[in-house]
C-alpha cells in the first residue's frame, strides 16, 4: 500500500525540472564566461608575440640603418679628402688620389649605398636621412612591420567587456538556482513566493545574458 | 528543547531567509567585482609587458643613434685637430726653410680640413639649432641632446612602471575579493545550520552569520575605497 507522503507533489516535479533547466543554463553561462576570458587571454598572448616580433624587426632595421649611415659618413668624408688630394698640384699626390679612387673608393661606395650615394638621402640641414632609410627597410618586410598588437589588444578588450557584463547574467542565473532549490525545501505558503522570485531572477539573468551576447556579436561584426 | 521552541518551531526562519537573500546578493555583487578586478589586472599586466617591449626597442634605437651621432662628432674633433696640427707644423717647416715639408703638410691640413667640413655638415650636434654651439669656442649642447634622445624611452619606462603598479593593485584586490567570498561562504554555512537548528540555536547561528556578513561587507568597503 502506498503511503501518502511517498506521492510527489506535481509542483515539486515542476520545480525539479526547472532546477535541471536552470542548472544546465548556469553551466552554459559559466562556460561561456570562462571561454570569453580565455579568448581574451589568447588574443593578448598573440598581441604580445606580435609586439616582440615587430620590435625585433624594428631593432634590426634601426641597427642596419645606422650601420649604413656610418659607412656613408666614412665614404663621404674620404671622398672630400680625396678631392683635395686630386686637386693638388703635386704629381705624386695626384697619382695617389687616382689609385685611391680606383682601388679604395668603389668598395666604400658599395657599402655606402644608398645613403652616401643618393642625394635624396640628405636632409636640407645636410644630415643623412636615417629615418627615411629605416622606413624603407621596414617596408621591405611588411609581414613583420605591419603586425598590429594593438588590434589584438583591442579585440581582447571587447571579449573582456563582454565577460564583465556576462558575469552579471551568470550570477543572476546562479542566484535563481539557489532560490529554486530553496523553494523545493520550503513549505507550501512560502514555496510559491520563493519559486516566483527564482523564476523572475532566472528570466532576468537569461534575457540579460542573451542580450549581452547579441550586442557584442554585433559589435564584433558577427564574430562570437 | 525549551517551551518557546515547542510553541513556535518556525521562530527566526524569516530572519534566516532574509539573511540568506542578503548574503546571496552580496556574493553576486562581490563575484562581479572580483571578475572586474581580475580583468583590470590582466589588462594592466598586458600593458606593462607591451611597454617593456617598446621601451627595450626604444633603448636599442636610441643607442644606435647616439653611437652614430657621437662617433660623427668625435670624428669632427679628430679631423679638426689633425688639420690644426698639420697646418701649425707646416708653418714650422716653412720657418725652417723646408719648402717640401711645408707643401706636404699644407696639403695634409687641407685634406683634414675638407674631411672636418664634411663631418660638420653631417653632425646633428653641430647643425641642429637645438644643440649647435653659438660659436667655435663652446661645445654643442650634449646635455639637451641626451635628454631629448632618452625622453621617449623614459616616458615608456614610466608608463610601464604605472601599468605594473596597476597590475599589482588590481591583482591584490582580486585576491582579496576571493577571500571575502570565502568569508561569505562561511556565512552561507552558518545560515544553513541555522535553518536546520532548533529555534533558540537558530537565532544564535543567525547572529554568528550576521557577524561574518558584517566582516565581509566591511572588508569589501575597504577594498572599494582604497
Amino acid at each position: 500500500m502506498e503511503k501518502p507522503e511517498d506521492k510527489s507533489n506535481p509542483l515539486e516535479v515542476w520545480i525539479a525540472i526547472l532546477i535541471a533547466l536552470v542548472s544546465f543554463t548556469t553551466a552554459l553561462a559559466a562556460w561561456r564566461t570562462t571561454s570569453l576570458g580565455s579568448k581574451a587571454g589568447d588574443l593578448i598572448f598573440q598581441g604580445l608575440l606580435n609586439a616582440v616580433k615587430r620590435e625585433a624587426a624594428a631593432n634590426e632595421d634601426w641597427r642596419q640603418a645606422y650601420q649604413e649611415a656610418g659607412y656613408a659618413r666614412d665614404y663621404l668624408i674620404s671622398l672630400d679628402g680625396l678631392i683635395v688630394l686630386e686637386n693638388s698640384t703635386d704629381p705624386a699626390s695626384q697619382e695617389h688620389a687616382a689609385q685611391l679612387r680606383t682601388y679604395l673608393l668603389p668598395g666604400m661606395e658599395l657599402l655606402a649605398s644608398p645613403l652616401g650615394t643618393d642625394p635624396s638621402y640628405l636632409t636640407p640641414e645636410g644630415w643623412l636621412n636615417v629615418q627615411k632609410r629605416f622606413d624603407e627597410l621596414e617596408a621591405q618586410s611588411p609581414d613583420l612591420s605591419n603586425l598590429d598588437p594593438l588590434a589584438s589588444f583591442s579585440l581582447a578588450d571587447t571579449y573582456y567587456a563582454e565577460q564583465r557584463w556576462l558575469v552579471v547574467g551568470t550570477i543572476l542565473i546562479a542566484v535563481s538556482l539557489f532560490w529554486l532549490g530553496l523553494s523545493q525545501l520550503s513549505h507550501l505558503r512560502l514555496r510559491i513566493l520563493i519559486l516566483v522570485l527564482g523564476v523572475i531572477v532566472y528570466g532576468i539573468g537569461l534575457v540579460w545574458s542573451l542580450g549581452v551576447e547579441f550586442v557584442f556579436f554585433i559589435l564584433r561584426g558577427g564574430v562570437l | 528543547m525549551n517551551k518557546s521552541d515547542i510553541s513556535n518551531p518556525g521562530r527566526g526562519k524569516t530572519l534566516v531567509l532574509v539573511l540568506t537573500l542578503l548574503n546571496t546578493v552580496l556574493v553576486a555583487a562581490i563575484s562581479a567585482l572580483q571578475v572586474d578586478a581580475t580583468i583590470r589586472a590582466n589588462q594592466a599586466n598586458r600593458d606593462s609587458q607591451y611597454y617593456t617591449f617598446q621601451a627595450t626597442g626604444s633603448l636599442i634605437s636610441t643607442g644606435a643613434r647616439s653611437d652614430y651621432d657621437l662617433n660623427t662628432f668625435s670624428m669632427l674633433l679628430a679631423n679638426t685637430q689633425e688639420a690644426l696640427v698639420a697646418g701649425y707644423t707646416a708653418l714650422q717647416r716653412q720657418n725652417a726653410n723646408d719648402q717640401s715639408g711645408f707643401e706636404t703638410l699644407t696639403l695634409e691640413a687641407q685634406i683634414f680640413q675638407a674631411r672636418a667640413n664634411r663631418v660638420r655638415s653631417l653632425s646633428v650636434l653641430m647643425t641642429d639649432p637645438a644643440y649647435a654651439p653659438a660659436s667655435d669656442q663652446v661645445p654643442p649642447n650634449i646635455t639637451d641632446y641626451m635628454s631629448d634622445l632618452n625622453s621617449y624611452s623614459l616616458e615608456l619606462v614610466q608608463k610601464q612602471n604605472d601599468a605594473s603598479d596597476a597590475y599589482h593593485r588590481w591583482n591584490n584586490k582580486s585576491d582579496s575579493y576571493v577571500a571575502v567570498l570565502t568569508v561569505l561562504s562561511v556565512a552561507f554555512f552558518l545560515l544553513g545550520v541555522a535553518q536546520m537548528a532548533q529555534p533558540s540555536l537558530r537565532v544564535l547561528f543567525s547572529l554568528f552569520a550576521i557577524g561574518v556578513i558584517s566582516i565581509g561587507i566591511l572588508w569589501t568597503l575597504i577594498l572599494l575605497i582604497f
